[in-house]
């Protein structure tokens, strides 16, 4: 009577969609922030501090570029004109 | 197609209400009143659910209240225009195919949706309206149909089960949504100390932002199309409409402004309850319990079964208060919420079959319904004001939550350190008196 099989199924979609969307986001925060650090250090003229914010601040935006993904096939799953 | 109807159906209504009153009740009067009342079912669904996607980002600061229900109504009203799937399959599949569904018994069951949703909104518990919706139904299926009428096992498949998983699942997400949020932009003690580097957390705000539009979008898709399928069903069901395989455009008209109209309303005693009766919310938790919301919503509604967005998002709001180190949970609260929930089909069922019997063996019993029924919502909204929770005050409320309990804690400390005090004043003074006494004794 219960398709548990389904239940199953949208357990498994919901944890692994979840959680590659909240790695991601967070991840970009991290990085971010790390950025952010040394923005002073890499305005002075700092080489080394250079690199290392521009690294992390492309990291961030490519990880909120993925958060972006994720919302953008969300509306995809809302709207059944898309996909129907 | 639009316009012929709409012209069709005016003209009748011209013609068949002069008869108001006289005599049995003309069909289309009543098919009039229910669609009204369907609209009116479908407002208080709007400010009913306003929590659900935006409880959170209020709570968190990431949004303003106004600016946070202004873009709830706007994504309830696009949502609402995207799709008619669910309304032409609307959910009357809780009652068994051969009962014949009448208008008058869609009015009782609306009643019984719209009093139950007006009571839970007073109490400031998030309920489901698609479930009062059902309950209301099914009541007064049970007593135009008897207990044939309703299919019980569809019932515990599509509402029960659902209601029991929905909070389950979204909860254990969010727990670990929120787990994964800490861990990852967790920094340690030294690192906050020799480089003053922050977590970061606020960031997750700017997520919420986006995260909260994407749930009410998904919320107009689904919910508006309830109603539009209620106003479909009475009108096949009075002949107006040839057959349930489409949705008249009107209806789809005047059921997305109804639902964004009430969504802009606020329905702020539930964001109260959502935002700071449950747990306290930051940003990071906020953000989890979105995604989980969001995520679990669309993947068990494109996988098969459709799950409650007022039980997920309060089912995450737990789970992601249970995530944080530190964090409390209001299980006292949360009880009170699952007790709403076991208790919305029954108690909207009743008002619905209690109406039927008024509509059924009473003379003029509809428009005795009708007037109990506004009675009842104009006393609700009276009594709701004499402490009105609005914009102005759903923040400092929320704020309000933490301050309590952090005065209570004050206390206790307060408390603590005058009994030690008064023990330490008591000993001095017991060797004081002691002093003397031996002072005493020697002269």
């Amino acid at each position: 009577m219960i398709d548990w099989s389904a239940f199953l199924l949208v357990t498994v979609a919901s944890v692994t969609f979840a959680t590659v969307i909240i790695l991601s986001f967070a991840t970009g925060v991290r990085l971010l922030t790390n950025a952010q650090n040394v923005t002073g250090k890499a305005k002075k003229g700092d080489q080394k501090a250079v690199i290392f914010e521009f690294w992390n601040r492309t990291g961030a935006y490519a990880l909120f570029a993925v958060f972006g993904t994720a919302i953008l096939y969300g509306i995809y799953l809302i709207v059944p004109a898309f996909h129907k | 197609m639009f316009n012929r109807n709409a012209i069709f159906f005016a003209a009748r209504f011209d013609f068949h209400f002069s008869s108001f009153g006289k005599g049995p009740m003309d069909p289309l009067t009543i098919v009039v009143l229910v669609i009204a009342l369907a609209l009116f079912f479908d407002f208080t669904n709007g400010f009913h659910d306003t929590a659900n996607a935006m409880a959170t980002p209020i709570a968190t600061g990431a949004l303003k209240p106004r600016t946070a229900v202004i873009i709830a109504a706007v994504m309830n009203l696009v949502g609402a225009f995207l799709s008619t799937e669910v309304a032409k399959a609307i959910s009357v599949s809780l009652i068994n195919e051969d009962v014949q569904i009448v208008p008058e018994m869609v009015f009782a069951g609306l009643t019984g949706a719209i009093l139950w949703n007006l009571t839970t909104w007073f109490l400031g518990l998030p309920s489901s309206s698609s479930h009062a919706l059902f309950g209301g139904l099914v009541g007064a299926a049970l007593v135009y149909a008897g207990v044939a009428g309703v299919n019980f096992p569809a019932i515990l498949q599509k509402v029960v089960i659902p209601a029991l998983m929905a909070p389950l699942l979204a909860g254990i997400v969010a727990f670990l949504a929120t787990k994964i949020a800490y861990i990852v932009t967790a920094r340690s003690q030294h690192a906050r100390e020799t480089t003053g580097i922050g977590t970061g957390r606020n960031s997750f705000k700017v997520g919420q932002i986006f995260s909260s539009s994407l749930l009410a979008l998904s919320h107009g898709t689904n919910d508006a199309q309830k109603t539009m399928g209620v106003i479909t069903l009475v009108l096949v069901a009075a002949g107006l409409q040839s057959s349930g395989d489409h949705v008249e455009l009107w209806v789809v008209v005047a059921a997305a402004l109804a639902i964004a109209l009430g969504t802009y309303m606020g329905g702020w005693r539930i964001i109260r309850t959502m935002g700071a009766g449950l747990a306290e919310i930051k940003p990071a938790q906020g953000f989890a319990a979105e995604v989980a919301g969001g995520v679990t919503i669309l993947a068990s509604s494109n996988l098969g079964f459709a799950l409650s967005t007022t039980q997920v998002a309060s089912g995450a709001i737990i789970g992601s208060g249970m995530g944080r180190k530190g964090g409390a949970v209001r299980w006292n609260k949360a009880g009170q919420i699952v007790v709403g929930w076991l208790l919305t089909l029954p108690a909207a069922g009743l008002v619905g079959a209690l109406s039927s019997l008024l509509v059924l063996f009473v003379p003029g019993g509809l428009i005795i319904d009708l007037i109990i029924t506004l009675a009842v919502t104009v006393s609700i909204f009276q009594i709701s004001r004499r402490n009105k929770i609005g914009a102005h005050n759903v923040v400092s409320e929320v704020e309000g939550a933490s301050e309590v309990i952090q005065s209570a804690r004050q206390i206790r400390i307060r408390e603590a350190r005058a009994a030690k005090v008064a023990k330490a004043l008591a000993a001095a003074e017991k060797k004081a008196a002691k002093k003397a006494a031996a002072k005493k004794g020697k002269k």
